[in-house]
């Protein structure tokens, strides 16, 4: 479902991606994992077509990222998404649903049910500038979901939200990946991906480090430790020493 | 799915989000403060009217005085309109690159299924809106006053408003082409090109006027005028919109109607033009600009000129070291936004130029009279204390708010919450103070005033910097703005807005309060031939010793009042 080849992205002369090749295919749950600035999200980016590669080519559903027709096929949830804080949930929900021309009867059920499915029945007529970071995620996880989409990418889906609407967000994925849908999540929590993932891909400097199964990954790099050890040692991470902060004394003025 | 279905849904989709968004704003303000409504509406048509005022003296002092008003006011209509066409191209440049290339919601709008002209149809409509009100609420009493004037027939007021409306359409059209151009081709320097194009209007602004000023005749003669108008030819030029405009407009007025209707029709019809152009670049430049500005960012490494610190540091010592901490915090942002620091270059340049052509105007005027050299001396420090109030409404009133999405970074210093709104005080006070003084001196000693004059003049602007700092410090805090980013935005709405007139009324109580008396004496000294009471001197100096308390009595006032209603708000604001 996703296809990128050979991608490069350069800002001014830095290489934040450097000829990544990856495939989620349909039904899969990958997890994109990585440390700050690797370009796990420069790469989401180009894939949902709001960042043009500097080379190489994506795909999405068989059709270039940047065209509509792929956009049709894909719902993108970045890590700090856009709501408008002078609609109530509702209208927002009924935007997306007119903008991707769904029909009308089938669009005020389908959004009955994403109210049930994200436990918003309470909030759901409120503007949204009165929301919590974990409601705000709700009604943007049921927005990508209101036109049926084959792909769904995610950028730190978990960050903010507390037990109950990261297990809301964690079975939608699981639920996603089973209807058929290509799920491509970055995290930094290792854990996550431990739990939920079919694939993991390690992504440091741009270059796509490793790409597998945890079983795959231990196995391919002889290791019998946990995710969080393999992925320090892949990412050249030695544990930062703390020995050299001092206590400090105040300054004379 | 066919394309035309889909841009149908998102033509639906888009016209129905903007009925809602609109609709709930509308509520909501509604529901807020029935008070600050009110004081919007008043103060709204206090503006309105102060302009129209203003603009209808104006035309009847052409008529009586002149008696040339259908040449004049196509060059003042020309000059008027053509400056307000760079203004709207420049401001709707500057809101559409902002709005298209770096709002968070655009990332969100590209996500979705809707073509790339429709977004922007979408998004500029808002930008267009937004630019352009100030000309409406500029442009209305400006037209009005004339129509009045000119005993224009009742289809003149409908044709101005859509006049306005095309031109709005077609000044927004170009700046929207611009700020693509920009995004695509020179993505990581739009400041650059921001600070290149204010330093080109303001080298062209001070020609335009350095040839007004040197031109031959006395002053208000006919010669005169007669040589103002050679200059300023290029405004009728026929390939401006601008001069579509006052021809049409004029038209109008004289109840032609064919020849107004036609100048409408080339008005909308270059503004239609203009935007299906824009939207063709939208199409097939919008997704592009936007990569390339949102994958230009710079990572250059920035040098913290430390040395300067320390000169700071040394030469302030009596403010205390927290303060200085925040003053140097607040300079080093400013130092490092081009597009801030050029629009402050701009006002003083603006400024500096004019006290350059004092001795152009004082000689005009007769430089050996006392009574027109104290004109023009007071005429100077309402000048430079407007210009101020303007620099502490656009920079000044939005610091708090914008200091307040990192509040807690502030916060946790070991920091009095009150420290941090005089260190605004002090930052906002010290510049405004090195650039008024030695303005203000220099222009005084041009126009040859006395000490007594000088001092007075020293006095009241010092007072006016503290007053006006302080009320842009103190209504900043008390009405923050948390969720703008962009300080434009800030300084443009209910607050800055208020901030600005509450500063106007400032200054006409500092000045008048002063000026009047020193009228009446140097008034009597020059003309007590005609019958004038004749104000002694020791008089006059009793006048003005009173005059003097009572500003410094308005000053503190305007120091203790905003800064205390700040404080107290600030003390109780929560993040």
């Amino acid at each position: 479902m996703i296809h990128v080849n050979g991608v490069s992205k350069f800002y001014g002369t830095r290489r934040a991606v450097d000829q990544l090749d990856l495939n989620v295919r349909s039904g899969e749950l990958f997890a994109f994992l990585g440390p700050n600035g690797a370009g796990k999200t420069t790469t989401i980016k180009m894939i949902c077509g709001l960042l043009a590669p500097s080379g190489g080519s994506i795909t999405v559903a068989g059709l270039p990222a940047q065209s509509s027709g792929a956009r049709r096929q894909l719902a993108y949830v970045p890590d700090q998404p856009y709501l408008y804080d002078k609609l109530t949930g509702r209208e927002f929900l009924r935007f997306v649903v007119e903008m991707y021309g769904i029909e009308k009867a089938h669009a005020t059920r389908r959004i009955g049910d994403l109210i049930e499915t994200f436990e918003m029945s309470d909030f759901i007529d409120e503007l949204c500038e009165s929301y919590s970071h974990g409601m705000r995620q709700r009604v943007v996880f049921a927005s990508a979901l209101v036109h049926d989409p084959k792909v769904l990418v995610v950028d730190e889906p978990l960050v903010g939200l507390d037990p109950r609407s990261g297990r809301i967000v964690k079975d939608l994925f699981l639920h996603q990946a089973r209807q058929g849908v290509a799920v491509l999540m970055s995290t930094h929590l290792l854990s996550i991906a431990e739990e939920l993932s079919d694939t993991i891909g390690i992504i440091h400097k741009g270059k796509l480090l490793a790409r597998g199964t945890l079983p795959e990954l231990k196995q391919q790099f002889q290791s019998d430790g946990s995710l969080e050890e393999m992925f320090l040692h892949l990412t050249g991470g030695d544990r930062p020493s703390f020995d050299r902060l001092e206590p400090v004394r105040e300054a004379s003025r | 799915m066919s394309q035309s279905a889909g841009r149908q849904q998102a033509i639906v989709a888009f016209r129905d989000l903007r009925s809602s968004l609109t609709r709930n704003q509308l509520r909501g303000v509604l529901q807020g403060s029935r008070l600050r409504i009110l004081l919007i509406l008043v103060f709204s048509l206090i503006f309105w009217g102060a302009l129209f005022a203003f603009f209808y003296e104006g035309f009847q002092f052409l008529n009586s005085f002149l008696n040339a008003t259908e040449e004049v006011v196509e060059y003042v209509f020309g000059i008027f309109f053509l400056s307000l066409l760079v203004m709207l191209v420049i401001s709707n440049g500057i809101i559409v690159y902002a709005g298209m290339f770096h709002a968070r919601e655009m990332e969100y709008l590209l996500s979705l299924p809707a073509t790339d002209d429709r977004i922007f149809a979408y998004k500029f409509v808002e930008a267009l809106a937004f630019s352009s009100w100030g000309f409406v609420l500029l442009g209305s009493p400006l037209l009005v006053a004339f129509g009045i004037t000119a005993h224009a027939p009742w289809f003149y007021y409908i044709l101005f408003l859509l006049y306005l409306l095309s031109f709005v359409l077609l000044a927004g059209s170009l700046g929207a082409m611009g700020a693509f151009c920009v995004a695509n081709f020179a993505s990581h320097r739009p400041r650059t090109v921001l600070a290149v194009l204010g330093v080109i209007l303001l080298a062209s602004l001070i020609l335009l006027v350095s040839g007004v000023m040197r031109a031959p005749g006395e002053l208000l003669t006919r010669d005169w005028l007669d040589s103002v108008l050679d200059r300023l030819t290029f405004s009728q030029n026929p390939l401006l919109p601008s001069r579509w405009l006052s021809h049409g407009l004029l038209a109008a007025a004289r109840g032609e109607a064919e020849p107004a209707l036609y100048y409408l029709l080339v008005v909308f019809s270059q503004g239609a033009v203009a935007y299906l152009l824009v939207s063709v670049m939208a199409r097939d430049l919008l997704r592009r600009g936007f990569s390339r500005v949102q994958g230009g960012r710079s990572s250059r490494r920035r040098r913290g000129l430390y040395a300067i610190d320390s000169v700071f540091h040394a030469m302030f010592p009596f403010i205390p070291h927290p303060i200085r901490l925040l003053i140097l915090k607040d300079l080093r942002c400013f130092r490092r936004d081009p597009a801030q620091w050029s629009q402050f270059l701009i006002f003083f340049g603006l400024l500096g130029f004019y006290f350059l052509n004092i001795r152009k105007l004082g000689s005009g005027l007769g430089n050996s009279n006392p009574y027109w050299s104290n004109l023009v001396g007071f005429l100077n420090l309402a000048v430079t204390a407007l210009i101020l109030s303007t620099f502490t409404t656009r920079f000044i009133y939005p610091l708090l708010s914008l200091e307040g999405r990192n509040f807690w970074i502030l916060g946790l210093l070991p920091l009095k919450r009150e420290s941090i709104l005089w260190g605004k005080f002090a930052f906002s006070a010290g510049i405004s103070l090195v650039a008024t003084e030695v303005l203000v001196v220099l222009s005084d000693l041009m126009l040859g005033l006395e000490p007594l004059m000088i001092g007075l003049h020293i006095v009241l602007i010092a007072m006016l910097c503290f007053g006006l700092s302080a009320i842009s410090v103190g209504l900043g805090a008390y009405m923050p703005n948390l969720r703008e980013e962009d300080p434009s935005k800030i300084a443009s709405g209910f607050g800055g807005t208020l901030n600005l007139l509450v500063s106007l009324v400032f200054i006409a109580l500092m000045v008048a309060t002063v000026a009047l008396p020193c009228r009446a004496y140097f008034a009597s000294m020059t003309t007590n031939t005609s019958g004038l009471y004749a104000v002694p001197y020791d008089v006059f100096v009793r006048w003005l010793a009173l005059a003097f308390g009572l500003c410094v009595v308005i000053g503190v006032l305007a120091v203790a009042i905003p800064m205390g209603m700040g404080i107290r708000a600030f003390r109780r604001m929560e993040f």
